[in-house]
Order: structure tokens, then sequence, then C-alpha cells
């Protein structure tokens, strides 16, 4: 392993590619730190720049991006007081606090620090779990994988915010829109209008740029003539040693960023839930592991560790099941997955055997990527806060372009751009109904590769459906996605009684 | 809490209508055998329509349970929302015929005025500096940077 490392790190330390995690680090963070703009838009405006650069290069960039946009949200969450993305929700309850004290600069100090310690602890688990992981998948059927990606939508649908029907029916819908095209196994044209270019679907990018982007901006139109300039509060960062914070005090978070760090990687494996959720929990446990819970809120380091080491330790544990299975965990892997196809590479166990070098090539990216986040986010960051001022009004328009730009650069169509304002109305229209977007992306994802392997395994087993469920592995994961949906239910039924999470946070 | 589950109600209608269509455009698929190309739209389409009447009941019995997440303090500003898509629809109709530089600057220009808050002036100078300079810069950074072939319309640089 170390070999290959070694190779992955020689092929990252060219000019080219340490050039483009700079650039890719530097952007995600813009992305992350300004509330309204997501790590997906910071992927999705940057895949056409990829388009002729070789893998390597392209994967890069790609990586960079998500570990910027991840951390960059704490900036926002310190300064404006609002989450830049909904990673740093819990950034913000000792964070805000903290500013108000006259500590900003130790909070983001110990924000990067820790995003850092957390990326790195969760990349070390990605490269020990990926390749075992991958050499077990290589054995799986279509009943194994058909097993896996049901038990994944289950999943995203039933742990995504709100209501479970509406979540069930987010992903159903997603499986709907990748029926449209040529169907596996048989060949026969579905939902496609006779119009040539619906032949082969809807590409993944336009899907996930109309969800994320467009809808975005389309939201924001409703808002922004009504909104004030946000006030950006100022931090002196004069006469400040290391990173704002003692070695002490770093020591004494150790345990709970360790702790922390376990919690973001076994929330970000697990598919439908990442970052959004596990700086949360980790929050909770941090406080009630705590000494002296009842300084939290009021402007403790500890929360701010716990927050950031838990959303950015995501990173490593949503790109286990990307590397090793081809699924996605969420909208930022399910673009990045969109940006590795584009770049001809299909994750999955073969990914580990056919282009080995590749996948080292990709943590060494990530690392470096990670040590670059923690030196320019500190450093550069009177320059991030000048771009939390630029004005929403001039922002987005851009934005728009760009993504039109990346969806005709796909196959040089306008057909596509119909079709990212298409999806930008269907993901607009979930906004309004409180429907959650992520199951739709899983399931125009991982529909068809429910559907293919369906039909493969019934042709192993001569259309008889009882190989799914004498298979173990796929019996295994069909009988957790049934009780993931029963469990949802008894706890809907349970929490009408009792007070939701919103009193567990507001104590 | 009546607009609410008026509101949910409604959703339920769109998500049932969703469900009817699917199944309506699956039944006129070839069919080939009990497992075939059909099979999966068939069983997507009853699980729309289901979870469609499960909405509809849930619309009806979950009163107030539920916080609306959506009922903040501003309402939402429709005009603004229906005058942006219309400026994209636009965009998107004559970007090949006019092409990317000359529509992309017309394009912010127009809608950098729309979003303008109401509380500040709209500066007509500076965003037309600001269409024309990111229209450019992105017409040629893809175009002769990166090969993207973005429509080139009257203008053929």
């Amino acid at each position: 392993m170390l070999e290959l490392l070694q190779e992955g790190f020689s092929a990252v330390f060219s000019f080219q590619i340490l050039i483009l995690i700079t650039l890719g680090v530097a952007v995600g963070i813009v992305f992350g730190a300004v509330p309204g703009l997501t790590a997906v838009m910071a992927i999705a405006l940057s895949l056409p720049l990829t388009y002729t650069m070789g893998p390597a290069a392209g994967l890069s960039l790609l990586v960079s991006l998500y570990i910027g946009a991840t951390s960059g949200g704490l900036i926002s969450a310190i300064l404006l007081k609002i989450p830049g993305t909904p990673s740093s929700i819990a950034t913000t309850f000792d964070g805000a606090p903290m500013m108000e004290k006259g500590e900003g600069v130790k909070a983001l100090g110990a924000g990067i620090v820790f995003s850092f310690i957390g990326t790195i602890i969760s990349i070390a688990a990605l490269m020990f779990i990926a390749p075992w992981l991958a050499k077990v998948a290589l054995r799986f059927g279509p009943h194994e994988y058909f097993g896996i990606a049901i038990f994944s939508l289950t999943l995203i649908a039933t742990l995504s915010t709100g209501s479970m029907i509406k979540g069930l029916f987010s992903g159903v819908m997603g499986f709907v829109f990748a029926t449209v095209g040529i169907a596996p196994v048989d060949a026969i044209r579905r939902f496609t209008f006779d119009t040539p270019n619906l032949n082969s679907g809807f590409e993944v990018l336009t899907v996930l740029v109309g969800i994320f982007a467009i809808s975005e901006i389309i939201k924001v139109a409703e808002s922004v003539r009504a909104e004030r300039k946000a006030a950006v509060a100022s931090v002196s960062m004069k006469q400040i040693k290391g990173f704002g914070f003692s070695m002490k005090e770093f020591i004494g978070q150790l345990p709970n960023s360790i702790r922390s760090s376990l919690i973001g990687i076994g929330i970000g494996i697990l598919p439908g839930v990442g970052a959004g959720t596990s700086n949360i929990v980790s929050y909770i446990v941090a406080k009630k592991r705590s000494k002296y819970p009842e300084k939290f809120g009021k402007g403790v380091i500890d929360g701010v560790v716990a927050s950031e080491t838990a959303n950015n330790a995501g990173i490593g544990g949503a790109m286990i099941p990307l590397l090793t299975l081809g699924i996605p965990g969420d909208a930022v892997t399910a673009i990045l997955l969109g940006g590795f196809m584009i770049h001809g590479i299909q994750p999955g166990p073969m990914l580990f055997m056919s282009q080995g070098p590749l996948v080292y090539t990709i943590f060494a990216a990530l690392l470096l990527a990670s040590v670059m986040m923690l030196v320019l986010e500190f450093y550069g960051l009177r320059i991030f806060i000048k771009l939390l001022a630029v004005p929403k009004h001039i922002l987005l328009p851009i934005i728009l372009v760009l993504c039109v730009v990346g969806a005709f650069g796909l196959s040089s169509r306008i057909f596509d751009i119909w079709t990212i304002l298409l999806f930008g109305l269907i993901g607009y229209g979930f906004v309004k109904g409180g429907i959650p977007a992520a199951p739709f992306i899983i399931g125009f994802i991982l529909g068809p590769m429910a559907e293919t392997n369906l039909r493969r395994g019934l042709m192993l087993s001569d259309g008889n459906f009882t190989g799914f469920l004498t298979n173990p592995i796929c019996a295994t994961f069909l009988v957790l996605a049934a009780l993931s949906i029963v469990w949802h239910v008894y706890g809907t039924l349970r929490s009408s009684k009792k007070a939701g999470t919103a009193d567990l946070l507001r104590s | 809490m009546e607009s609410h589950k008026k509101k949910e109600l409604v959703i339920g209608v769109v998500m049932l209508g969703a469900g009817l269509v699917y199944l309506f455009m699956t039944m006129n698929l070839p069919r080939k055998g009990f497992v075939d190309a059909a099979f999966v739209p068939y069983v997507l389409a009853f699980m729309l329509c289901l979870l469609g009447i499960l909405q509809l009941i849930a619309s009806r019995t979950t009163a107030s349970s539920e916080i609306d997440a959506e009922s903040d303090s501003t309402p939402a500003d429709y005009a603004t929302v229906l005058k942006t898509l219309g400026l994209i629809v636009l965009y998107a109709a004559l970007l090949k015929t006019v092409g990317f530089l000359l529509m992309t600057t017309l394009y912010l220009y127009l809608q950098f005025i729309v979003l303008t808050p109401a509380s500040q002036r709209v500066k007509h100078v500076s965003y037309l500096v600001i269409a024309v300079i990111a229209s450019t810069a992105i017409y040629f950074l893809f175009r002769h940077g990166f090969d993207l072939m973005l429509p080139a319309g009257f203008l053929d640089l």
C-alpha cells in the first residue's frame, strides 16, 4: 500500500495538479462560506474545466473542491452566525457566542485545525477500509447489488428530513426519471416521446445541476429583493501566534476530536445521512460527555471542535461506498460520481483492480488538499471574509451562466440547457412542497442499478424471485431496508407523543 | 394551521397525479412477458399512486404536529421568480442564434436588475461592465482555453 501511495504522491506533485488543488480548495472554501452556495454547485461549475484534463488532474480538482467546501462553512457560521452549509449548523451554537466574547480568531482557528484533523482521520479510515471492502465486493453478483441498491434507496428516503412519505416519493420519482431512455437488458425505448435526444436518458449532471443549483437560484429570487446587507463581523489577525489557541487547549480537545471523527466517519458511510446530520449528533454527544455541559451554547471551544471535526470526517466516510461500490451517499458524492464517469472511470470494486494507481492518486490528492485547506483557510481568511460581502444579485446570475456552460459542454446540445431548467423547476417544486431533494438524486442514480441487477438476477434464476431471498447478503439488505421503514413508522408514531430533537438541541 | 393542511392536501393531489400520468404512459409500453421493460415502471407507478394516497390521508390526520418550516417572516416574492424564469427561458431559447457573448451579456445585465434588492439602487453602468467582463471571460476561457465550442452566433470571435 505504501508503494502505491508513494506513486500517488509523485503523480500529485506535478506543477499542474498542485495549482489545481490550491485553486480547488480556495474556490471550495468560498462556496462553502457563502450561504446559499454549496459544494454541489462548486463541483458542478468546475466540471466543464476538467473535460479536457486527464483523470488524475480532473479528479484532484474535484476532491479539493469537496474538501474546501465542506470546511468553508465554518467561516460564515462563526462570523455571520449563519451556517454556510447544513454541515456547519452546530458550529454556530458555540462559534457565534465565542465571536461575541471576542474569541473569534480562536473559534476560527480551532474550527480549521480540527476540520483538518477530522479530514485526515477519515482519509486514513478510507485508505484502510476501502481496499478491503473492494475485495469483498468483488464477489458480489446481481442479487447482492440489487439488495444494496434497494437498501440504500430506502435508507436515504427514510432518513432524510421531514415525512417518510415525501422522502420515499422523492426517491421513487428519481427512479422514474431514470427509466427514460433505452431500457436495460432488452433495449426497448421507454418514455422518449420519439426524441433522439432522450434515447440515452437524462444525464446525471444535468439532473444534479438542475435540482441543486438552478432551483437554488430560483429560490433565492423569492427573497433577494427584500434582503439587507449582512453585517460581516471583522476579526483582527494581528498578534496571533499559531492558530489562535494554546497547545494545552489542543491536547484537551483530542479525545473530543477522535470521538467526533468516529461519529463523522460512521454517519458518513451510511447512504442518505452525511455531514448535515453528523455535526449535530457529534455536538450532542460532546455535550453529554462533557464535564461542563452547562457551558455549551455559551461559547466553549468543545462545541466548535465537535461539529467541525465530525463534518469533515464525513468526507472519508462518504468516499468509502462511493469508491468501492459506486454508491453515492448524498448529493456531493453523487456529483463526484458524475465527475468520475465523465473521465471514463466507473467506481466499484473493479476500480481497485484495474486502476489501482489512480485510486491512490485520489487518496494522495485528498491528503494534500487537506493540508492546503489548513494553510489557505487560516492565512487567507481575510480574503474569504471579503468575498462574503459580494452581493447575491451579482453572484447568482453568473453562477447560472456557468451552469449553462457546464450543461452545454456535456455534449454541445442546447437540449441539456432545457434539461437543467426542467430539473430546476422540479427542485423548486420540491422545496415548496417540503420534499427532500437528495433521495431524488440517489433514486436517479441507484434506480437503474436496481433495475439492471433485478433483470440480470432473474435471468440467472430463470425468472424466479426467490433467488433474491435465498441469497444471504441480498436477503440481509432487503430485511434491513424493511426494518428501516418499520423503525421509522414506529418512531414517527412515538414522537407524536414526545417532543422531537428540536427540544434536545435547545436544552 | 388551516393553510398548512390545504398545502399538504395539494401536495398529495400532485403526487397522485404524477403517479397516474406515469401509469398511463407505462401502459403504452410494449409487453413481452411478466418481467420485461415495463415491469419496473409498473411497480414505480403503483408506488407513486400509493404514496400519493397515503399523503392525502396523512394531510387529513396530521393537523398541527409538524412545524411548517416555510412560514418565516418574509413572504415569497413570486413576481421576481417569474421574471427570473422568463429571463432564463429567453436566454436558453436565443443562445444558439444570437450567440453566447451577446446573449450572456444581455441576460446578466437584465438578471442583475431584476434581482437588485429593493433597498439598493440599480447601478446600470457597473452592471453592464460586470456583464461584459464576465461573459467575455467565460467565453474566451472555455472556447479557447478548454476547447468547449460555445455557440458563437452573430459575433464569431
